[in-house]
């Protein structure tokens, strides 16, 4: 237990003091969290919507599809974005590999199953009647939309925690896509895989993963009790 | 395109023609899931059984902290391994470290949230009826939790999927803990991250094209089994 407290003790320091690079390295991880999952909220949520609601062609195999992205390897998704991204590929006159941009795009690809696959399966367990219903008194696809998403919003809160935490935990695309390079585009997550293996720098390592883990547990419950908070049932009719 | 393209055709007779590396990493990874997930049964299916059908003091609590270690980044996980597994650590002197020995327990902890939350979440979602009859009848408590796992089989069999999942695609706990050595305890996933970090991209779509193939028969294979149980089948047994 000595060597576990004496790295402690020198961990702490390191968190209290601001260290400026846990810090930096923290505010990227914050803001490619952050900003892959409202890219992924604002391209997930229609899908979602239309996928739960709708009655078109190829609804189960998009459906399949969504699930499956929640299987897939994070790892291979990076290795799937960095193909696309090197410079004699499809997108590589963009010039985004190894770049925190290519971070942003690999996390929000990550996200986006969560949000879609998520968002589906709490409107499809909404009651039948209240869709069927709205449906019955003239709504429009708009407000049909907007009444599923209302009422199936704890499901949608659980699809927004679910991506958010994936965003901040994942190592495998983030270091394959945007190299883990120190000090530029690290998350905390993989920046704990560099510290450990690459510098064996055990103090660093347990200072970011301490820093981490808060940031995980306060997103989380931050988002767990706006969550419970608007779990009570509240239907509101307005007038078309 | 010319990129993609060329990589695919290096990969894909790397699968075909059975590269031996590849076959060793499959085989690998194969006993890692298994292992694993095993271990995770055999240790977290009684632990939810008693907090889904117990009626004891913290068992919200419990619950709570169980469905939260599902957030938890793997990458924290391999930390707090690697620091107990340290040579100076508390669990040095079992030198665990950079084996395979240590990849099987990282994946075995990693999987057990899984199996406690979603199989206590599964024996929950039981008509709550069902167990209050089978104790009125004087059910014992090893006949209520083979009754319950028999009825919740549907949702156990997703915790064991989502289990299952995690061992296969999981890279940041593993490559902390195992050190990505190659060719010894490497699982897939880990075994592209290396590739890919080597600009070896052949080897490493090669190794992601397996890794989806594998992922595809376990999960559909466990999905079927799944489905065909599906009925409800209430069969009583005379409680000889």
């Amino acid at each position: 237990m000595a060597f576990l407290w004496d790295e402690l003790r020198q961990a702490i320091p390191l968190i209290t003091s601001g260290n400026s690079y846990i810090m930096s390295v923290a505010w990227v991880t914050i803001r490619v969290a952050v900003l892959a999952t409202a890219i992924a909220l604002v391209l997930g949520l229609p899908v979602g919507t239309a996928l739960g609601l709708g009655r078109f062609r190829g609804r189960r195999v998009l459906q399949a599809l969504a699930n499956a992205g929640l299987a897939l390897p994070p790892i291979i998704v990076g290795l799937a974005v960095l193909l696309l991204l090197l410079p004699q590929s499809l997108f590589g006159s963009l010039r985004i590999e190894f770049t925190l941009t290519g971070v942003y795009v690999a996390q929000t690809i990550l996200a986006l199953p969560y949000v879609i696959a998520l968002t589906a399966a709490a409107i499809q367990g909404l009651p039948p009647g209240l869709l069927t219903q709205a449906r019955a008194l003239g709504a429009s696809r708009r407000q049909l939309g907007g009444l599923a998403l209302r009422e199936a919003r704890i499901g949608v809160l659980a699809a927004t925690i679910a991506a958010l935490g994936a965003s901040l935990s994942e190592v495998g695309a983030v270091v394959v896509v945007g190299g883990n390079i120190q000090n530029y585009d690290q998350t905390l997550a993989s920046a704990v895989l560099q510290q450990i293996n690459g510098y064996a720098n055990y103090p660093y390592a347990l200072a970011i993963g301490l820093v981490l883990l808060a940031l995980v547990l306060v997103l989380i419950t931050v988002l767990t009790v706006i969550q419970q908070r608007s779990g009570a049932i509240q239907l509101r009719f307005r007038a078309p | 395109m010319h990129l993609l393209w060329n990589v695919l055709r290096h990969a894909v007779p790397l699968i075909v023609h059975g590269d031996p590396y590849l076959f060793s990493v499959v085989l690998f990874t194969l006993e890692v899931s298994a292992v694993a997930t095993a271990f995770a049964l055999l240790i977290g299916l009684p632990i939810a059984l008693a907090l889904g059908l117990g009626r004891f003091r913290g068992r919200g609590v419990l619950i709570g902290l169980a469905n939260a270690s599902l957030g938890l980044p793997p990458v924290l996980v391999g930390l707090l391994l690697f620091l107990i597994m340290v040579p100076r650590g508390p669990l040095g002197s079992l030198h665990l470290l950079l084996t395979r020995q240590g990849v099987y327990l990282a994946q075995t902890i990693l999987a057990l949230p899984y199996v406690v939350a979603l199989g206590a979440a599964a024996v929950q979602g039981l008509p709550p009826g069902l167990p209050a009859q089978a104790r009125t009848l004087g059910a014992s408590r090893l006949q209520l939790a083979v009754l319950a796992v028999r009825e919740a089989r549907i949702g156990v069999l997703a915790a064991v999927i989502a289990a299952l999942g995690t061992t296969l695609s999981e890279v940041g706990a593993i490559v902390i803990v195992g050190g990505n050595v190659y060719s010894y305890d490497q699982t897939l996933a880990s075994a592209a991250l290396f590739e890919a970090d080597a600009a070896h991209f052949a080897e490493a779509v090669a190794i992601g094209i397996v890794l989806i193939a594998l992922i595809l028969v376990l999960m559909g294979g466990v999905s079927l089994l799944g489905q065909r149980e599906g009925g409800i089948g209430l069969r009583f047994r005379s409680a000889a």
